[in-house]
């Protein structure tokens, strides 16, 4: 299941370099929760976002799930290289009038999941329209994104693994694909996404916790000993 | 010593420290350290580069140790050099002086800028000091001192370190230190004299070399030569009110806004004082000879005009009071203000809000009732006139915070519209929509997570900040915000559009207050144009209006409202109608409606697309292609829709909260579902009105046109025929679409229950405008202001064009984008980058004064005018900077007329005080001595002489080694020190 995996890691800007893993307390890390994520799942209506979900967080299948309508909400706890991670994710319908509903969603989320139906190509040629509006609406622009391209248990492919992931490297995504009936990848991909988001800074933690560059105050400090001559006499 | 006794086998080594006393177990701490440091031995370094004291890295590093209880500091400073001496460690160097010895010698970095005052007087590039850890303790008493400096002595005679040790004697504000260098044969004693008082005989070149060679004591003559290097430094403070042109804002000008005095929604700049306190000019004769000049009481070769080398630095005033960052940290303390706008204007404001407006409303429309009567030149005037009005009234013979001018003219500013002739309507809205200009500059409301420079919002924040800070301070930011809440309201009843908002939906982009605004302007546009409808529609039957029509927001005010709301939210869905509005609002007027609504209900009843289709089709907006219904091969229209709602990120997260609170059940995803389909349904009953007859296939053909799918099939025929079906999913028995297409009847989007309550959510709003604090308005609007501030910083930058602060510049934005974009961003944070801001406009206003002073726009000619530019930013980023040509050159020149007009300045002030015998005047002024000395020149006495004396000279005994002696000597007007380095050799004496 790991080696279907590929990230594409090298053209992700975030996260880079920076390898410490998140700062906790040992005895507690059991029972607490590092951090909650807001999760985001989009694409066209049909492609199976929900049924993802479903097997995500139910491990199951079911055939006749009703066409999501506005949002849907679900949550899950994962552990990811010793990581607690309460992931709030939220489902969205793909249809075109649901859309003018979601891009407030868009707001605050650390990661989204672009999902494709590889058995339809529309789907896929479709998938700029979603990034457009990631980037109108995204408040954020460290967000981890990701691109699923589901049901590839079907016969009917229309969509080469190779193009995915050539689009996932042009914008600097995560790629994967994926069946949520055969359970193929699906547990690997929302782990690999959580660890991504883990390993960006600034991305996750809470406001408090917030490391941001510190500008120092004065370029110019009166070092210890050091005197300007006898600019203390004058 | 205990510690040094000799290993007598290679395994046990016993080392009794049993009976050592405090003093031999400080001398071992000591050189303890110095071993871990380890600075025992020779270690020659290249000879000392001109300038490297400045140019190179000086490090230090700190350890403590104690003489019983009392804790000193040891500290190691040095300047770091490439390590390519290693080699020469390897060979002995037995004859070789210590580095530290040659040092003294070296001419390469007399008067370094900026270095330890041991570096400055010695010429040392490495050394170590111990010191009293505490900065109140000092050794005070004589035997201390020698018992300090003895133990130095023994600790470098022990370990063989040759890096000098000095000890730091009495207070430390007097840094006074005396220490001690070794080498093999040889020491060098560093001594040290300071004195409040100087001893007249030392205040010149001739009494110093007498004391130079006292010190020495050389047994041989002639004396060896002596070098002397000598710097004099001029202090230049009084040119401030000849050059410094930046008044402070006139107040007055203000008023009224006229042209030439501060307008609002620009910002000031700049600083109030001069930016630049003083002028240091160092003249040094660096290579003199004993003999070629006369320096004595009486006579003087030291012109400063003919000194070889001139250099100049600044002294920059200590936190300059600047325009901008008072205009910026002033706002920033609203923040922490708790009162109401109620407690400041000292009245119960909006409890009486209701009433007031009633009556104005009721008013208008009187006013508009006989005939459309354009009221525009009302908005402003009339608000500042109701408002004012009320002030007295509540508050007698006080006077309103901000005056009648002052706050015409800002409303002015905010509300443009209000003075246009022209009626208002959609396009005054239009105009203002921001030119969407893309720059990088533009969209920083992004990362600040403010709002457009050109909108409402920015311009309402600088106001404010500008009232603050001129105009009637809290009170009068209460009083604005009080009058712009007041405008919200009259614009939202009175239907027109708020200026200076992009229109569309609440911008998540923006900061909550411009979410807000353009919150209400969009129910404000949905008002609109259901009044115009139904103006339309009652146009042939006038009598039907009602007077009071337009009063009726106002009557909705209040709180009952408000709860409705909160008690829809608790209470989840129970049928399909409570999650669109309570109140039977629709899109068109009753009148009409009712007629309708029953054909409508009729055809519910009956059920049934057969019967459906033969209604008449209603609310469509444009044919859907080529497709047709299914049952009788219509076209299929698509239909007008209503609006989804607009949300602000409040309001959003409100929501989302509720939808997330539903959990992840089964039964909770229903009901979640169920929330959100009041647009489905009323899509549906829209797609049905447009469609007489349709089914759920040909809706999901519109709305979700991949759950139907096409198959071809061949027919019994052999045709080919294309068979086409609902998805799996939605053939789902009872599904809620499915659910919803049955409950959906056919009824146009104009005259369904409206999915969006304007009227409620701009009472929502207005309500939230109400209750906001003057403090709250500001932490709302803060972001804003940075936007400004920094937009203002980066105009006044690229004027200036300074390098170093276009870094800052950058940093300060990528720095604040990551604070402002959390929701209660930390005041320290926030502070910090006020802070920031108020550096760059200093650093920008000394640019400014610096450029001013040394004229370098007046200078003519294209070479000289380049070369002082770049003297004058060296200045800026530079500790000293050297004047090409000294005296002669070209900036030298401005310099000597800068200090010739200062000088004039004082004779005549000099003679002011004479005829005033005033002691201070005379005190200020200087010794008698002194202006008799200096009255012709054109420079002041110097504020500082410095002296460096050198020789090579055997001592103690004419046979001994000839080895370096210096003696450095400082003399300001208060201040007098004498620090001597002497050498002598412990061989041969």
């Amino acid at each position: 299941m790991r080696g279907q995996l590929c990230l594409v890691k090298g053209w992700l800007s975030a996260g880079e370099g920076w390898l410490a893993g998140p700062e906790r307390s040992r005895g507690r890390m059991d029972e607490d929760v590092l951090t909650t994520l807001k999760i985001l799942i989009i694409g066209e209506s049909g492609v199976g976002k929900s049924s993802l979900l479903l097997r995500f967080t139910d491990d199951t299948f079911d055939p006749e799930l009703a066409a999501t309508i506005g949002v849907d909400f679900k949550v899950k706890t994962i552990s990811v290289d010793g990581n607690k991670a309460k992931l709030a994710i939220w489902d969205t319908a793909g249809q075109e009038r649901f859309r003018t509903l979601t891009p407030s969603y868009y707001r605050g989320a650390q990661g989204v999941i672009l999902v494709y139906d590889v058995t339809r190509r529309d789907t896929f040629v479709k998938l700029d329209n979603w990034l457009n509006e990631l980037e109108t609406y995204c408040t954020r622009n460290d967000i981890v994104n990701m691109l699923v391209g589901n049901k590839i248990d079907k016969e009917n492919r229309e969509v080469d693994r190779n193009e995915g992931l050539k689009f996932a490297r042009k914008h600097s995504m995560l790629f994967i694909e994926a069946s949520a009936k055969t359970c193929d990848g699906v547990q690997c991909a929302f782990e690999e996404l959580v660890e991504k988001i883990i390993q960006t800074p600034g991305l996750w933690e809470s406001e408090n916790q917030n490391k941001g560059v510190k500008l120092s105050h004065r370029e110019e400090g009166h070092g210890g000993g050091a005197c300007g001559g006898y600019c203390s006499v004058l | 010593m205990a510690a040094d006794s000799e290993p007598e086998s290679e395994v046990f080594e016993i080392t009794d420290f049993t009976t050592a006393s405090e003093w031999e177990r400080f001398i071992s701490k000591v050189e303890e350290v110095l071993n871990d440091w380890k600075l025992i031995g020779n270690s020659l370094g290249k000879p000392l580069e001109k300038g490297v004291f400045t140019s190179g890295t000086w490090e230090e590093k700190s350890d403590e140790i104690s003489f019983a209880d009392f804790k000193f500091s040891v500290t190691h400073h040095y300047l770091v050099q490439e390590s390519t001496d290693k080699e020469g460690k390897d060979e002995v160097l037995e004859d070789v002086i210590p580095q530290a010895m040659q040092d003294l010698l070296c001419m390469n970095n007399d008067f370094p800028p900026r270095a330890h005052c041991l570096v400055r007087w010695y010429g040392l590039r490495e050394f170590v000091v111990i010191a009293p850890a505490a900065n109140s303790d000092a050794v005070l008493s004589e035997s201390k001192c020698n018992l300090l400096l003895s133990s130095v002595s023994i600790a470098l005679g022990n370990t063989g370190c040759q890096v000098p040790l000095f000890v730091q004697i009495h207070h430390k504000w007097r840094r006074m230190y005396v220490g001690e260098c070794q080498g093999p044969g040889v020491r060098t004693d560093f001594e040290m004299v300071h004195l409040r008082k100087v001893p007249n005989q030392y205040t010149h070149l001739s009494g110093l070399l007498d004391i130079f060679k006292s010190k020495i004591g050389c047994p041989l003559t002639p004396l060896p030569p002596v070098s002397i290097a000598i710097r004099f430094t001029y202090v230049l403070q009084d040119w401030q009110q000849y050059f410094w042109p930046q008044q402070p804002p006139d107040i007055d000008a203000l008023v009224g806004g006229e042209v030439g005095g501060l307008e609002f929604g620009k910002l000031p700049f700049g600083a109030c004082e001069d930016p630049i306190s003083e002028l240091h000019l160092a003249t040094t004769w660096p290579h003199l000879t004993e003999g070629i000049i006369v320096d004595n009481d009486v006579y003087s070769d030291l012109d400063p005009i003919q000194a070889p080398h001139w250099s100049v630095r600044v002294r920059k005033a200590d936190n300059p009071q600047c325009l901008l960052g008072d205009f910026v940290t002033e706002f920033f303390k609203i923040c922490r203000r708790k009162e109401s706008t109620d407690e400041i204007l000292g009245r119960s404001t909006f409890e009486e809000e209701g009433r007031e407006i009633a009556d104005i409303t009721h008013a208008l429309s009187k006013l508009t009732e006989p005939a459309p009567v354009p009221i525009h030149k009302l908005s402003v005037s009339n608000m500042v006139h109701t408002a004012k009005k009320k002030i007295r009234k509540h508050r007698g013979v006080e006077e309103s915070p901000l005056n009648n001018d002052v706050l015409n003219t800002i409303l002015l500013f905010l509300f443009p519209d209000a003075a246009s002739e022209k009626p208002l309507d959609g396009t005054s809205s239009t105009d203002n929509n921001n030119p969407p200009s893309e720059s990088e500059e533009y969209n920083l409301y992004n990362q600040f997570k403010s709002a457009p420079s050109d909108s409402l919002t920015y311009k309402l924040a600088l106001c404010l900040c500008m009232i603050n800070l001129y105009h009637g301070g809290l009170k009068g930011v209460a009083h604005l915000w009080q009058e712009f809440v007041l405008e919200m309201r009259f614009r939202w009843e009175n239907n027109f559009l708020i200026p200076g908002l992009a229109s569309g939906p609440p911008d998540l982009r923006c900061c909550l207050l411009h979410q807000k605004l353009q919150m209400l302007n969009c129910c404000i546009e949905r008002k609109k144009a259901r009044d115009e409808g139904r103006k339309t529609n009652t146009s042939d039957n006038v009598t039907n209006t009602y007077p009071g029509d337009a009063g009726k927001a106002g009557d909705q005010l209040g709180p009952d409202n408000l709860k409705d709301t909160d008690k829809e939210k608790g209470e989840v869905g129970k049928s399909w109608d409570s999650w669109s509005d309570s109140e039977e609002e629709f899109f068109e007027c009753l009148s009409d409606t009712e007629e309708l609504k029953g054909n409508g209900q009729e055809g519910g009843k009956k059920g049934g697309p057969k019967e459906m289709a033969n209604l008449k089709p209603e609310g469509r907006l444009i044919q859907h292609g080529k497709l047709t219904l299914l049952h009788n091969g219509e076209p299929l229209y698509i239909p007008v829709t209503q609006e989804p709602a607009p949300m602000t990120e409040d309001l959003l997260e409100e929501q989302s909260e509720v939808l997330a609170k539903l959990g992840t059940s089964a039964e909770g995803a229903h009901l979640r579902a169920r929330m959100q389909s009041a647009c489905l349904l009323s899509d549906m009953e829209s797609f049905k009105a447009a469609n007489p007859g349709c089914f759920l296939e040909d809706f999901v053909r519109w709305y979700s046109p991949r759950d139907y799918i096409e198959e071809e099939t061949i027919d019994e025929k052999g045709n080919m025929v294309l068979k086409g079906e609902l998805s799996a999913r939605m053939k789902i028995p009872s599904n809620m679409w499915v659910e919803a297409w049955e409950t959906a009847k056919p009824i146009p989007a104009r005259r369904q229950r409206r999915l969006f309550d304007d009227t409620r959510e701009a009472e929502k709003v207005l309500h939230y405008l109400a209750v906001q604090k003057p403090a709250d308005l500001a932490r709302h609007l803060l972001p804003c202001v940075i936007h400004a501030a920094v937009l203002k910083v980066k105009e006044e930058e690229s004027l200036e064009n300074i390098s170093s602060v276009k870094k800052i510049i950058k940093q300060m934005i990528s720095h604040s984008s990551k604070v402002l974009h959390f929701p209660n961003p930390e005041d320290k944070k926030l502070e910090e980058i006020i802070h920031q801001i108020t550096n760059v406009e200093a650093i920008i206003a000394r640019a400014r004064s610096l450029k001013a002073k040394f004229g370098t726009e007046r200078c003519e000619q294209e070479e000289e005018k380049e070369d002082l530019e770049r003297f004058v930013s060296c200045l800026l980023e530079q500790p000293e900077v050297l004047v090409i040509g000294a005296g002669r050159g070209h900036a030298g020149r401005i310099i000597h007329k800068l200090f010739v007009n200062a000088q004039r300045l004082t004779e005549s002030s000099d003679e002011a005080a004479a005829m005033a015998p005033a002691e201070e005047e005379l005190k200020r002024t200087g010794s008698p001595e002194e202006r008799r000395q200096n009255s012709v020149s054109d420079f002041p006495p110097p504020a500082g002489r410095e002296l460096i004396l050198r020789s090579t000279v055997p001592r103690p005994a004419p046979y001994s080694r000839a080895l370096p002696q210096r003696m450095y000597s400082v003399l300001t007007r208060e201040d007098f020190r004498l620090a001597g380095a002497f050498s002598s050799d412990t061989s041969f004496f």
